[in-house]
């Protein structure tokens, strides 16, 4: 009546929780909380940037001219959808609102506009040009504004904006080389980290092709792709996983309770636990990331060892067993809870949730196993049947194995320190569940697109927009030149759709005024065949931008460029910021010694990543080891006396060396969720060790204690075993760490335990 | 009623005249010619010139792929289209453009190609056919299928006489328009 009583209360808390409780998705809460300039620029390049909002898009499966129709819809359509910026498949701007602008300013962005370039010489090679493309097939596409634009300045300004490197045109559109594949590019509105928007922008781009043609197959790439990827393989792997753990621990459970009400006393504590975890982070963070969520279970799912430690100790003895048994229990929750403190303090937004996630829900889960199972009980504890292999869990406890794996350890950490950064990770997509072969293909594809990777970008700083893009400007002669030398590939910037305003001023300066430009045109016309008042639009075009506004981002509201500005040109700690990704860099230091002295800067994300990581490794380590000095202090005010808090923690602490060892030695490399699972490590090796220990004094008690144990052990080789079956790497660290050092913990514990003649 | 019984065999009877001379019989006698070599003129007009453009020289085609025209007046230029490229040839300069870079050139491509060959699987590619007129006068004209063409290109009509093209004229969405007339 009481467990039906709780059990109703605690589905209307989480029913509650459940509506109370906001969870995010954004994947950079997992990124430090950044303190150099670079570092943020990096997140917001992250989260933001141009490059995280590209999607790469590969039509397979049919004929050129039948996959060339199909992009030419497919980026008509996406062009509509509200899901993306713009989309391009090489034909042209997809956009009609941004060829207009292109028109309308192509003076302010023509650098071919300088003094002298309205000459009458070179008006009348200008016209003769046009006149023999008149009759060539070839300029068929510029004969329209050929009134207007008579020295063919949009056409050059095409191909500035267009990049560099391009893909291989077949059928009027980008394809692979090997013509299999027709090739786009389209840009999402939503940021890259937002894995549910892309999800629905890759949606977007499968229904548009699959009503187009339906035989043919796309393949997606780019950040956005993998977000939303990576989303939906933690998802299904956190499902299918937790659904055969549970499946799995309920087997266990039953196989050793024999009693759903009994299953039930147990399952109460970690269900509150988590609640209480979850309502406490959304309380103090206002909101709960996926990752959290998820790890978090994982983490506070080991609080079942609590009942079940509770449960077993006290079969067969009175109430007043629970007295004992809470002591060693305090200790196992507090020492655990002080294990989380690092986390709790940690500088990475999402693990400071799942540290204050894990203190609160261990705790929450601690107390009701202490006062509310045994209220819950009342007073007909459960029995419980030992699993097989209880027996084999024997103290084999003496001073030369002892040594023996303190003088490993040692080894261990020596070699540790000897071989140091080779085996911490610190590539921040080693921690993605994207599959190798899709990385290896986003690559391919990027290589196709001539796309910039995230890699490197050239920054220029300025007091204002204006200021900022100047800089720019002065950075793009070194660039060209580098890419002349075949030092970088390409590069895009900001100052090709909105050059600084002394730039613009130059150039429209560098007009004619109309009389002077009608004269020059008059004598450059004499004696062609073109009727004299064919360049009228020509001549008030050139007039109207002399005496025009300068060009602003304004003039590209609502065209996919001016998505491309915003991310181009960033305000960042009341500076602003003329972007410059750089693709195929092949020599950075090349790069960053031709920018020395200048008001740019080249920025290699990679390693601004990788000094985020490994600081942030360091700042942890210096954590975990406030933590181990707060649960040496517990331990030893807790058990009354060094000698028993040594052989708590000296096996504890063998176990997280070896476990490390264990794992480099295997060639993993260990990064920050790898960290995540040592602290759950220590925890458990804490628990398994003080619950060894608390049972010394009494062989009733230590087979009991022996069997508690093999539950304990049990369901956590059981649940983190699986995880290491799974696709994604950070669940398959903290499966395997977990797994490995729960095992080498409790043969570690009974090695410290002493032999029961030996004990005073 | 029997003028309406007359006049149905009427029409009916001028479609099987018709009929005798079809695309496909087009087709045949065309690819019945390997090789061409003849004088052509050229004629360009355009709303934005006072007179017309004139070239000539001449144009080459040879079974299976060779379509080269020889311009000689008003001044030396060659213009070779190979299976996937056009070479423009001036002053010694020689320029490549690969055909598939641009859907006009293409269609520009295959219609010089498939009426030449007589290749109506080129031709229905790019454009919708319609033959009409006689062995002796027909007329072929070609729309362009896909809009990255239509938005330049209005119509193409070929005309000639059995196996041989003696005029194509291109009508350009700009008013601009090409007669080449093969002698």
């Amino acid at each position: 009546m009481r467990i039906f009583l709780a059990g109703l209360v605690l589905a209307l808390a989480a029913y509650a929780a459940v509506h109370a409780v906001k969870v995010e998705n954004d994947f950079t809460a997992f990124l430090p909380n950044t303190t150099s300039p670079e570092e943020r620029l990096l997140v917001a390049q992250l989260r933001d940037g141009l490059v995280a909002r590209l999607m790469l898009v590969a039509l397979e499966g049919g004929e050129a001219p039948a996959l060339a129709n199909a992009s030419r819809q497919l980026a008509a359509e996406l062009a509509k959808a509200p899901e993306f910026a713009f989309a391009s498949n090489g034909a042209s701007f997809a956009s009609p609102a941004l060829a207009e602008a292109l028109v309308r300013n192509r003076y302010a962005l023509s650098p071919r506009v300088a003094p002298g370039a309205f000459s009458e010489e070179h008006l009348r090679r200008a016209l003769d040009e046009r006149l023999d493309e008149l009759s060539s097939p070839v300029a068929l596409p510029t004969r329209a504004l050929l009134p207007r634009d008579p020295t063919g300045e949009l056409t050059a300004l095409y191909k500035r904006l267009v990049p560099g490197t391009q893909p291989a045109m077949r059928e009027g559109v980008w394809f692979t080389a090997d013509g299999k594949s027709a090739l786009l590019i389209a840009q999402t509105r939503a940021p890259g980290y937002d894995s549910v928007a892309q999800a629905a922008a890759m949606a977007r781009v499968r229904s548009a092709l699959a009503a187009i043609d339906p035989a043919l197959r796309p393949t997606l790439s780019g950040p956005g792709v993998f977000a939303a990827e990576s989303h939906r393989i933690i998802e299904h792997d956190v499902e299918r996983l937790g659904i055969a753990a549970t499946a799995g621990v309920l087997l266990l459970l039953g196989y050793v309770y024999r009693s759903l009400r009994a299953i039930a006393l147990v399952a109460m504590p970690v269900v509150l636990g988590l609640l209480a975890g979850v309502l406490a982070v959304q309380w103090g963070f206002g909101s709960v990331h996926a990752i959290t969520l998820g790890f978090g279970a994982t983490l506070v799912g080991e609080a079942v060892d609590y009942p079940n430690y509770v449960l077993v100790q006290t079969q067969g003895e009175g109430s007043g067993a629970l007295g004992s048994v809470g002591h060693t229990l305090g200790l196992a929750v507090l020492t655990t809870v002080a294990s989380a403190l690092a986390l709790a303090l940690s500088g990475f937004q999402g693990l400071a949730q799942l540290g204050v996630l894990t203190m609160v829900g261990i705790l929450a889960a601690g107390i009701a196993t202490r006062y509310l199972v045994p209220w819950l009980a009342a007073g007909r504890v459960p029995v419980a049947y030992p699993l097989p292999f209880a027996a084999l869990l024997q103290p084999f406890g003496g001073r030369l194995p002892r040594i023996g794996v303190v003088v490993l350890a040692l080894a261990v950490l020596g070699g540790l320190a000897a071989t140091d950064p080779a085996w911490r990770e610190n590539d921040l997509s080693a921690i993605s569940p994207i599959p190798e072969a899709l990385r290896l293909q986003d690559a391919a594809l990027r290589r196709e697109m001539g796309a910039p990777d995230v890699s490197y970008l050239v920054a220029s700083r300025g007091s204002d927009e204006g200021a900022a893009l100047a800089n720019a400007e002065a950075a793009l002669p070194v660039l060209e030149g580098l890419k002349a030398k075949g030092v970088l590939a390409g590069y895009e910037s900001a100052t090709a759709l909105l050059p600084s305003p002394a730039t613009q001023r130059a150039r429209l300066d560098a007009l004619p005024a109309r009389d002077a430009l009608e004269a020059s045109l008059r004598a450059a016309q004499r004696g062609l065949p073109f009727k004299p008042d064919t360049f009228a639009p020509f001549l008030s075009d050139v007039e109207a931008a002399r005496t025009a506004p300068l060009l602003t981002r304004a003039a590209y509201a609502g065209t996919p460029a001016a998505a491309r500005l915003d991310a181009l040109l960033v305000q960042q700690d009341g500076a602003w910021l003329a972007l410059t990704p750089v693709a195929g860099l092949r020599d950075a230091a090349a790069l960053e010694a031709a920018l020395a002295g200048s008001a740019s800067r080249l920025v290699d994300l990679k390693r601004v990543t990788a000094g985020m990581l490994d600081g942030y490794l360091r700042e942890s380590s210096r954590q975990v080891a406030y933590g181990a000095g707060l649960i040496g202090v517990l331990l030893v005010f807790g058990l009354r006396s060094v000698r028993r808090a040594l052989r708590v923690l000296l096996p504890s602490a063998a176990a997280l060396c070896l476990t490390v060892g264990l794992l480099a030695a295997c060639g993993v490399r260990l990064g920050v969720f790898h960290l995540v699972a040592l602290l759950l490590v220590l925890g458990i090796g804490l628990n398994y060790a003080l619950f060894l220990e608390a049972a010394v004094s009494n062989s009733a008690r230590r087979a009991r204690a022996a069997q508690a144990l093999a539950l304990c052990v049990a369901t956590t080789a059981l649940t983190f075993g699986l995880l290491a079956a799974s696709a994604t790497p950070v669940l398959r660290a903290i499966g395997l760490t977990v797994a490995i050092g729960a095992l080498l913990s409790v043969v570690l514990a009974l090695a410290w335990t002493p032999a029961e003649r030996s004990f005073r | 009623m029997t003028r309406a019984l007359f006049a149905a065999a009427l029409a009916f009877a001028s479609a099987a005249a018709n009929a005798a001379f079809d695309e496909a019989e087009l087709m045949r006698q065309l690819a019945a010619t390997t090789e061409v070599q003849s004088a052509y003129t050229e004629r360009k007009t355009s709303p934005l010139l006072a007179a017309p453009l004139d070239n000539s020289g001449t144009l080459t085609y040879r079974r299976p792929n060779v379509i080269e025209k020889n311009v000689a007046s008003p001044r030396r230029e060659k213009l070779r289209i190979l299976a996937d490229e056009v070479v423009v040839e001036r002053n010694g300069q020689e320029r490549r453009i690969a055909i598939a870079s641009q859907p006009t050139l293409a269609a520009f491509a295959a219609s010089l190609r498939g009426v030449l060959s007589g290749d109506s699987a080129v031709l229905r590619k790019y454009f919708k056919l319609r033959v009409s007129g006689a062995e002796e006068a027909w007329s072929l004209e070609l729309v362009p299928i896909d809009a990255a063409v239509s938005r330049y290109v209005e119509r193409v009509v070929v005309e000639g006489r059995g196996g041989r093209v003696g005029r194509i004229e291109t009508f350009e969405v700009s008013g601009d328009r090409t007669v080449l007339e093969l002698r």
